[in-house]
């Protein structure tokens, strides 16, 4: 589902991400780990086309992102670090003009059931965004991205804000669409929840993999091990 | 994807407390201004009826008279008041409503409404043209000044990309959501107007066509405006200074525009002083024949004429009474150089229009001010038919009361008097303003001027939003 060639991008001198090679099939779990800084932001904002790559090539269901932006939005999903929606429109405005845009048109009750298996409590359904904390508006966008039935998802740390309860729980909401056939790519620091669900960990420093292990061949000491081993380089 | 972006917009802005404030004063200040046009436009009319039938009732009741004295008595005759100057009052009010006709000269109209007010009224009125003309494109760039910018401030750009939505669609949508409440705004007012003037009496020139296009003309300007403050929304980084410039633009078309242009034109095509116009009008009279003065070398050349046409050796033998006549052929001379005078006015008057055609470019609210004013039937042009149609009926007037004279006494009659009847038989002023098909012909270059603003406004804004 994605696949990037030799991708590169860099800023002047400095090279944000160098010669990238990522092959994720469907019902892939792909965790980057690594400092901020390492790159994994740059990946994500290359495939989603919001930056344009130095050199190199990036496909999503072997569409090539910079020819045909728009095609390949309708495969997948992003959840980004810090997502931010309408202060003023509800929970379920938000989901529904979300959706709408892309092209999905769902009842309330169906909306309702995303934003429950999205963790969100059922008395903020209503509410106007600008009173959510971060992980609700996290657990809003989870819906999103589970409304819109993407063949596959970029994740930019999209567990960041939520409590620990909530990231478990979005932790088995991939696994369960893993099951599903859903390519997943996940930035995240959460060595342990990568652990956990991942089926493909890469360590990356300096816009390279550095390391790149199929996550049931090793131990969470031993991931750990390898990460701060890379981080001291 | 256009419904649904259109809807989320228009909750957006209708659940924002500067638009919800200032759409409240906008039709607050709506209701004030047409209350108070309503009120203005009852008292002219009954003092344009009142007025017309007692100065009718005065030369008809005159009595016995010599009818050239009738001629210097005169008759005044009264400009109707345009049903739309309801909505734009146009120069209505820096125009005098009545002309003093007589003989042997043309008059200006007089008693202007900005006569009897005080200073204070240059500084503008509470209007509805200054509503439509000036406010309501305050209330598009509060409505429309952060369409694109909140999305980039906010973070929701993101989540827009990631959706799939095409610049292209997001940008229809959003104007038409920006629109739509002005679309509203001024659909209300205009068709409350139309409601009010059609059940008015006595609303004279009023009809719906003409309503409709003057509402046409205000929906263009304003999607001219609503392309340029989303244009500049798209382009620029953050609200305050999507906001700053998008007001520069308005206070620059809108207020130095107009005066720029205004001052070019006078600049360029003054007009001439009111000292300087009389001196040339009274050196062009003397050069002619002058009814009053018999013995000139002009009436002597014309008696000559006469005798010889009529084969007669003295002017009272002919068929009809010379005096008379020398005071109608004076009269026709008169009324000549009056035109070519005044047509030199109108050139320059048509010279200034050109130019503020001319400087259109750089701002839509000339085309818009010009096109709003001739359709309301309130512009100069309009004032001008409406003068120069009094000039046609004074000539015929005097021609009325000179034919009586020659047909009726002699020759060296003195204390010849006409029927106490005779007046009643002059004929009323009758005065139709031009129609609209006539209007919107003379305006041709204003609509295209601000039909090419539409086009250009709209040009820019979708090649800009094309990367966003």
């Amino acid at each position: 589902m994605i696949v990037t060639t030799d991708l590169t991008k860099k800023y002047g001198d400095f090279t944000a991400l160098n010669n990238l090679n990522l092959n994720i099939k469907q019902g892939e779990i792909y965790c980057l780990l690594g400092a901020n800084g390492a790159g994994k932001s740059t990946t994500i904002n290359l495939l989603l086309n919001f930056i344009q790559p130095s050199s190199g090539t990036a496909l999503i269901n072997n569409i090539d992102v910079t020819k045909q932006p728009l095609e390949t939005k309708k495969y997948l999903a992003y959840i980004p670090e810090n997502l931010m929606l309408y202060p003023t429109l509800s929970a379920l405005e938000n989901l529904d003009y979300f959706s709408g845009i892309a092209g999905k048109v769902l009842t309330k009750s169906e909306m309702e059931v995303f934003l429950q298996e999205a963790g969100l409590q059922q008395d903020a359904f209503n509410k106007k965004i600008k009173a959510f904390s971060k992980g609700m508006r996290q657990k809003v966008g989870i819906a999103i991205a589970l409304a819109k039935d993407a063949k596959l998802l970029l994740l930019d740390e999209p567990t960041s804000g939520l409590d620990p309860k909530a990231s478990n729980e979005f932790g088995m909401l991939l696994k369960k669409l893993k099951q599903k056939g859903v390519a997943i790519l996940m930035a995240t620091h959460d060595i342990f929840r990568a652990k956990e669900i991942a089926t493909h960990i890469g360590i990356m420093r300096h816009g390279v993999i550095q390391h790149q292990f199929v996550a049931d061949q090793l131990s969470l000491s031993e991931l750990e091990k390898h990460y701060l081993e890379t981080m001291n380089y | 994807m256009i419904r649904k972006t259109i809807i989320k917009e228009l909750k957006e802005i209708f659940r924002d407390g500067r638009f919800q404030f200032s759409a409240l004063l906008v039709l607050l200040l709506i209701t004030v201004a047409v209350a108070i046009g309503i009120n203005q436009y009852k008292n002219t009319n009954e003092q344009y009826k009142a007025s017309q039938s007692t100065e009718r009732n005065i030369w008809d009741n005159q009595g016995e008279k010599n009818p050239h004295s009738a001629a210097h008595f005169g008759n005044y005759v009264f400009k109707p008041k345009n049903a739309l100057a309801l909505l734009d009052q146009g120069v209505d009010k820096y125009e005098g409503v009545s002309i003093f006709l007589e003989a042997h000269s043309r008059n200006e109209a007089q008693y202007s409404a900005a006569g009897d007010q005080t200073g204070l009224s240059r500084f503008g009125e509470l209007t509805p043209e200054f509503i439509l003309l000036f406010v309501m494109p305050l209330l598009i760039i509060i409505i429309g000044y952060n369409s694109f910018t909140k999305e980039k401030e906010g973070g929701t750009d993101v989540l827009l990309k990631s959706q799939g939505i095409s610049n292209l669609k997001l940008t229809i949508a959003k104007l038409i959501a920006v629109y739509i409440p002005v679309f509203i705004i001024c659909g209300i007012l205009f068709l409350v107007a139309g409601i009010i003037l059609s059940f008015l009496k006595d609303y004279g020139a009023f009809n719906w066509a003409r309503l409709f296009s003057l509402y046409v003309v205000y929906l263009l300007y304003y999607l001219v405006f609503t392309q340029i403050v989303l244009l500049i929304s798209a382009i620029t980084k953050r609200s305050g200074i999507s906001l700053v410039s998008a007001l520069s633009f308005w206070i620059i078309s809108c207020f130095i525009a107009p005066k720029t242009a205004s001052n070019i034109a006078e600049l360029n095509y003054p007009y001439p002083t009111k000292q300087t116009f009389l001196s040339q009008l009274n050196q062009a009279k003397k050069g002619g024949l002058n009814g009053h003065n018999p013995w000139s070398k002009e009436s002597k050349a014309l008696e000559a004429k006469l005798l010889k046409e009529h084969n007669v050796s003295h002017v009272s033998e002919l068929p009809f009474n010379f005096s008379g006549y020398i005071m109608q052929k004076g009269e026709e001379h008169e009324a000549e150089v009056y035109f070519k005078e005044y047509s030199k006015l109108k050139q320059q008057f048509s010279n200034q229009a050109n130019t503020y055609k001319a400087l259109a470019f750089i701002s839509p609210f000339l085309p818009a001010r010009f096109l709003s004013m001739g359709i309301a039937g309130t512009d100069y042009e309009s004032h001008m038919a409406f003068a120069e149609a009094a000039e046609a009926y004074r000539i015929k007037t005097q021609k009325f009361l000179n034919d009586n004279n020659m047909n009726n006494s002699k020759y060296g009659e003195r204390g010849y008097r006409a029927d106490a009847d005779f007046w009643k038989t002059l004929p009323n002023f009758t005065y139709t303003p031009v129609g609209l098909s006539t209007v919107i012909n003379h305006q041709k270059t204003n609509m295209f001027l601000l039909i090419f603003w539409v086009i250009l406004s709209a040009i820019l804004l979708f090649t800009s939003t094309k990367k966003i």
